[in-house]
């Protein structure tokens, strides 16, 4: 017999994200066999427009953009959700760390993540990207550095709400060892809320990352990173074709992880619902 | 509370008020204005100054050449023979070493003022002791005033390139007496840049109207422009991308598109002008040469492989029509150039072959490259994953680095790029500009080629530098490009066109490769 | 574009960060807005210190040199110019003296001359920050008119079929890549249909009214130059609301949830039993209620959308902030792009104080807690 689903996940849209989503996890790891052509492959006739043999057309070295595309999704998907993974361990410990032991190390932490809110986020991932010199790692730690404030902000939020809870006060006084209390009796009321804002982020790390790659600081060449080859349809305007397959490859999957975010936020309980809302601007 | 409320309330109103205000404005403002007398220019800038003493680059050029006057010119593209501007007649003497011209009587600047001998000396002085980005034109030439109309330049060395190097806008004669005023000085303390930055102290067909450095520079014609009216009174050239360069001229927004690389003036409208000349520029790869750089490329036959390996047909393909190969460093329009069945061939079964020879199994390399330069609308980034695909059928594994500019640069400058893709213009249309390649010089160090690395090119740089005549200088010029072909660690692959679209409206538009276009030969149909 | 609005806004009533964070430390209940607000100006004083600090470093880790960005291939070669160039530029001093001297010039109101320009950096900023202003601005009345009229009719067709299509409408404003969307609606509307003008703030025919605000629709108007006027609009509205459909999208699903909360709350359902007219209720309590936070949204995403303008405008060659801090970073321009980042990084402290006071002295809760 099979489960049934929550009855928040059986709405349309939770369906279409979670179908969407799910085809491009496939299409990431079956690209090698869905592709029809090498993605790197320049035998193909330049900026041929779409049909038969190359349904998106080519770019400007021959290549197959679907194949790019298709290929594309093993560059970009991994990476965002590293990052968001990566954000949310970092941001989460440095949150729970200043929730927990409030006083200077609160007021440390918190006023760096303000001083990370207060920059222009794609200017400071920007500057850090070119300063790491433009590589897809360095534009994934280009990101981390703007997104993990988020999350601390969301879980020092959630930390010092069941802080002073009586049964993290007990175990405290049962003589758990700091991290212990931490891992046992707070992590647990805190990781729900956070996991819900992940995947709602996975959407804005990707546009995030392939903004970046668009302005040429992530990806590099001739990988077929989404962004950049976004980017180098900007130059032969005319073959439509070259930007508008990449970005409609972007767009599907952050509307994908969108919707699903949407319906499992939906579908919280109404009082970690109101601490996400709450505690994440 | 309520009053808060209330103002929050107000502000929104006011929003919508705003917004349905914009929303109403639309459909007015489609029709483009053009005036009747306007040119609107649309190209991508690259310009950092106005001061025709610190101008050194493209955009920079383009404007002094339509500001600024400079002593001799060039007659429409042809670059091979200079021709008298401020000046009336040219003599260089017979050892090479002194030019003396007399200058026209009747010139005046903007402000009316006559240009004398005194203007000249001080804006040529100025520009060599500035020690401004164009300094090096003038080093080691000394400036003279015999009479009120006669100017000597004095080279230590024999310098037949000099009248090739005058009519650079670089050298346009500023108004003396005006610059002096607002700070210029024949030295590094020279504060008149940003005076020369909104108003124009020369005696050229246009003054400046307004100049921005990122987005555009309006021009008037002169009122007291001494010679023939230029055929436009305002002249606005725009920075805008070549994307944005095509589509505005398709539809009518800008009279002339300077950037259009081959792919985008494919199939443009028969109403428009399509002008494809190869350009000056030589984009060329440089394999690095000290081995304490990389021991792959420093191996003589790896860049044989490289050189073999390249498919230049391939490159001339994304270059687009009217680019073609270059067979040497020394681009087609100079004196000296080599000719077309010169250049190299691919051979893949032959570049095989050398990379066996070189002992070298499995080369990995890294070519670094500028990311976001173009040259004549061709961006280096598909060039550069062209040459890498090109290699891996070879054999050798290409790992691409782009970088910014300023990282790229300054890595270049070092001589710190494994492989490097760049590009050279001609500083003057003269081959002595091309000696810069030579071993110990400064674009063969950059490749890691230090002096007395290649002997037998060296002595012939030093035949060519000193052959006088233009018959002896072709020859010479040829053996130095064959040899370094041969030997050398550079490749030269093409010379991308220079792709200007111009309205049917636009007549006498000629593709220069110092300023790109004269403004001055525009006329209106 | 920033991480944290996204996220956050979404559908979010509730506090802002600040707000929330503002211990309860505050027991002194004498004129605590003037302790509040001084607290805050410390921090953003600190703030700002730390954004030039930050700037400076990273400007000064990437690899390259910004002589490189602005001499030519051939003075490059010569060790005496690049030497002088250096020296004309402050670059040839040890780099904490460079950063004291930064310092010490901004304490005097001196942002510096910018490598690229050859301008002080405030003159360029006076000039590229009214543009994006006026992008940025535009967008966000856009995002606010539409933003706020979708959420209501959501929320009070709440679960129907018109809920749900804002709703999908909604999430696909914020999943359109920025950039992607900039070119398409700039190949289909200018390149294809042809129905709106070009790149750049004013077609180039006509000349810029006098700089009085900066906002070239605003200076026209106050000029009267009316041809002048409608072209800056007209020119403003494709990358406006190519800029704004993400803020739109953001505004529905707040305001949408705002209103939702107070439709639940006791004095709506009072006033719905007393048989008041919907149209009373939704304007005089609903909308008066929710209108507060959702401002204070708006606010946060106006600085967003800021740094979202990075990408819009090197599509629309607009010469706005976003441009030059692209231009900047790139050519290692230190003083521009400290200049820059002080100046975004001011506007959004400006806006968090705003949001702050607008929280404290409307639930005074917050304040005394």
């Amino acid at each position: 017999m099979t489960r049934r689903l929550p009855e928040a996940w059986r709405q349309p849209l939770a369906i279409v994200g979670g179908v969407v989503a799910l085809a491009w996890l496939v299409i990431a790891l079956a690209a090698p066999w869905l592709a029809p052509h090498d993605p790197l492959a320049q035998d193909l006739p330049r900026l041929a427009a779409p049909g038969p043999g190359h349904w998106f057309g080519t770019d400007q070295l021959g290549r197959d953009i679907l194949s790019r595309v298709l290929y594309g999704a093993r560059v970009s998907i991994p990476l965002t959700l590293m990052l968001v993974a990566l954000s949310v361990l970092v941001g989460g410990l440095l949150g729970a760390c200043a929730g927990y032991f409030g006083r200077w190390v609160d007021e440390t932490i918190m006023r760096v993540a303000d001083l990370v809110f207060a920059f222009p986020t794609v200017i400071l991932a920007m500057v850090v990207a070119a300063a790491l010199g433009a590589s897809l790692t360095n534009a994934v730690l280009a990101v981390l550095v703007v997104a993990w404030p988020a999350y601390a902000r969301v879980t020092r939020g959630l930390v010092l709400g069941v802080r002073e809870r009586e049964f993290v006060l007990s175990g405290r006084l049962l003589g758990f060892s700091v991290w212990r209390s931490l891992r046992v009796d707070v992590l647990p009321n805190v990781t729900g809320p956070v996991l819900v804002l992940a995947t709602l982020d996975i959407g804005t790390a990707l546009l995030l990352l392939s903004g970046l790659s668009f302005l040429g600081l992530g990806a590099k060449p001739p990988s077929p990173e989404w962004g950049a080859m976004v980017a180098g349809g900007v130059e032969v305007f005319d073959s439509w074709w070259v930007a508008t397959f990449p970005g409609l490859a972007i767009l599907t999957v952050v509307l994908a992880f969108n919707f699903l975010g949407d319906t499992l936020r939906d579908a919280l309980d109404p009082r970690t619902a109101r601490a996400i809302k709450e505690r994440a601007l | 509370m309520a009053t808060r409320s209330q103002t929050a309330a107000l502000l929104v109103v006011g929003a919508l008020a705003l917004a349905a205000c914009s929303a109403g404005g639309v459909k007015s403002s489609a029709a483009p204005q053009s005036g009747a007398k306007t040119l609107v220019i649309d190209t991508s800038f690259d310009l950092k100054t106005a001061d025709p003493g610190r101008t050194y680059e493209p955009t920079g050029l383009f404007v002094g050449k339509a500001v600024y006057e400079t002593l001799l010119t060039f007659d429409g593209a042809d670059v091979t023979k200079p021709v008298p501007a401020l000046a009336e007649s040219y003599t260089l003497s017979d050892d090479g070493k002194v030019l003396t011209l007399k200058l026209k009587q009747g010139a005046t600047f903007a402000d009316g003022s006559p240009v004398t001998a005194d203007d000249v000396v001080f804006t040529l002085t100025r520009v060599r002791d500035m020690k401004g980005t164009p300094s090096f034109l003038l080093d080691g030439v000394e400036v003279a005033k015999t009479d009120a109309s006669t100017i000597t330049l004095t080279s230590k060395a024999p310098n037949p390139a000099l009248p090739y190097i005058l009519p650079n806008p670089a050298l346009g004669v500023l108004n003396s007496k005006v610059a002096k005023e607002h700070g210029a000085t024949t030295d590094a303390g020279d504060k008149a840049e940003q005076y020369l930055n909104s108003a124009s102290a020369g005696s050229g067909p246009y003054t400046i109207e307004s100049f921005n450095l990122t987005s555009q520079v309006v021009l008037k014609a002169n009122p007291k422009y001494y010679g023939s009216k230029p055929a436009y009174d305002r002249v606005v050239i725009r920075n805008v991308e070549a994307a944005t360069q095509k589509l505005n001229i398709q539809r009518g927004d800008s009279q002339v598109a300077l950037n259009l690389s081959g792919d985008q003036v494919v199939g443009m409208p028969a109403t428009l002008q399509v002008k494809k000349t190869a350009s000056a520029n030589v984009i060329f790869l440089l394999a690095n040469q000290d081995s304490s750089v990389s021991k792959t490329t420093a191996n003589a036959k790896f860049v044989e492989a490289l050189r073999k390996g390249v498919d230049y047909s391939g490159l001339l393909e994304l270059a687009g029509e009217g680019s073609t190969q270059a067979p040497g460093i020394i681009p087609s329009q100079l004196l000296g150039a080599l000719p077309a069945d010169q250049a190299a061939k691919r051979d893949v079964e032959g570049a095989k072959a050398a990379l066996a020879a070189s002992g070298v199994s499995n080369p990995t390399v890294k070519l670094e490259y500028p990311s976001e330069l173009t040259v004549n609308g061709l961006s280096f980034q598909p060039l550069a994953e062209r040459v890498q695909a090109n290699l891996k059928e070879v054999g050798i594994t290409v790992d691409l680095a782009p970088a910014p500019v300023t990282t790229a640069l300054d890595n270049y400058r070092n001589g710190k790029e494994e492989l490097g893709l760049w590009y050279w213009g001609p500083d003057f249309p003269d081959p002595s500009d091309y000696l810069a390649f030579l071993p110990g010089k400064l674009v063969g160090l950059r490749a890691g080629w230090k002096e007395g690395a290649a002997k037998d090119i060296s002595a012939a740089g030093d035949k060519a530098a000193t052959a006088i005549g233009d018959d002896a200088r072709k020859a010479a010029y040829a053996e130095v490009q064959q040899k370094l072909n041969k030997g050398g660690p550079f490749i030269p692959l093409i010379q991308p066109s220079q792709n200007i679209v111009t309205a049917s409206s636009v007549a006498g538009l000629e593709y220069h490769p110092v300023w790109t276009v004269d403004l001055a030969d525009l006329s209106a149909k | 574009m920033t991480v944290s609005g996204d996220v956050s806004g979404a559908d979010t009533p509730g506090p802002p960060p600040a707000a929330a964070q503002r211990g309860g430390r505050a027991r002194v209940r004498r004129h605590p807005l003037a302790r509040f607000l001084l607290r805050r100006v410390l921090i953003a004083i600190l703030l700002a210190w730390g954004i030039t600090l930050v700037t400076f470093v990273l400007t000064n880790l990437v690899p390259g040199d910004p002589a490189a960005a602005n001499l030519g291939q051939r003075a490059l070669g010569d060790p005496a110019i690049v030497a002088q160039w250096r020296q004309e530029h402050g670059l040839d001093k040890p780099l904490p003296q460079q950063y004291l001297i930064h310092l010490g010039g901004l304490l005097h109101g001196d942002l510096g001359t910018s490598q690229q320009s050859h301008r002080p950096v405030s003159q360029d900023l006076a000039e590229t920050v009214p543009a994006t202003l006026e992008l940025a601005g535009a967008a966000i009345v856009v995002s606010l008119v539409l933003g706020v009229a979708f959420g209501v009719v959501a929320a009070l067709r709440r679960d129907r079929l018109t809920d749900h299509a804002l709703r999908v409408l909604s999430l696909i404003g914020i999943s359109v890549p920025t950039f992607w969307l900039a070119l398409v609606a700039f190949y289909v509307f200018f390149y294809r249909l042809q129905i709106t003008p070009g790149s750049g703030r004013i077609d180039p025919g006509l000349t810029a009214p006098p700089p009085v605000t900066g906002l070239a629709t605003v200076d026209s108007a106050l000029a009267g130059q009316w041809d002048v006027f409608a072209s800056a609009v007209g020119h403003l509205l494709t990358p406006a609301l190519v800029l704004a459909l993400y803020t739109i999208g953001l505004l529905t699903r707040f305001t949408r949830s705002a209103v939702l909360e107070v439709l639940g709350q006791d004095y709506v359902r009072a006033a719905r039993a007393k048989g008041l007219p919907g149209r009373v209720i939704l304007f005089r309590y609903v909308l008066r209620s929710a209108l507060v936070p959702i401002i204070t949204v708006a606010g946060l995403a106006f600085g967003s959308l800021l740094s979202g303008t990075v990408l819009v405008e090197a599509i629309f060659a607009w010469p706005g902030v976003g441009q030059y801090a692209y231009k900047s970073a790139t050519t290692l321009d230190l003083p521009a792009v400290m200049g820059v980042g002080l100046v975004v990084g001011g506007v959004y402290l400006v806006i968090n104080l705003i949001v702050d006071v607008l929280y404290g002295v409307i639930d005074p809760r917050v304040r005394l807690q």
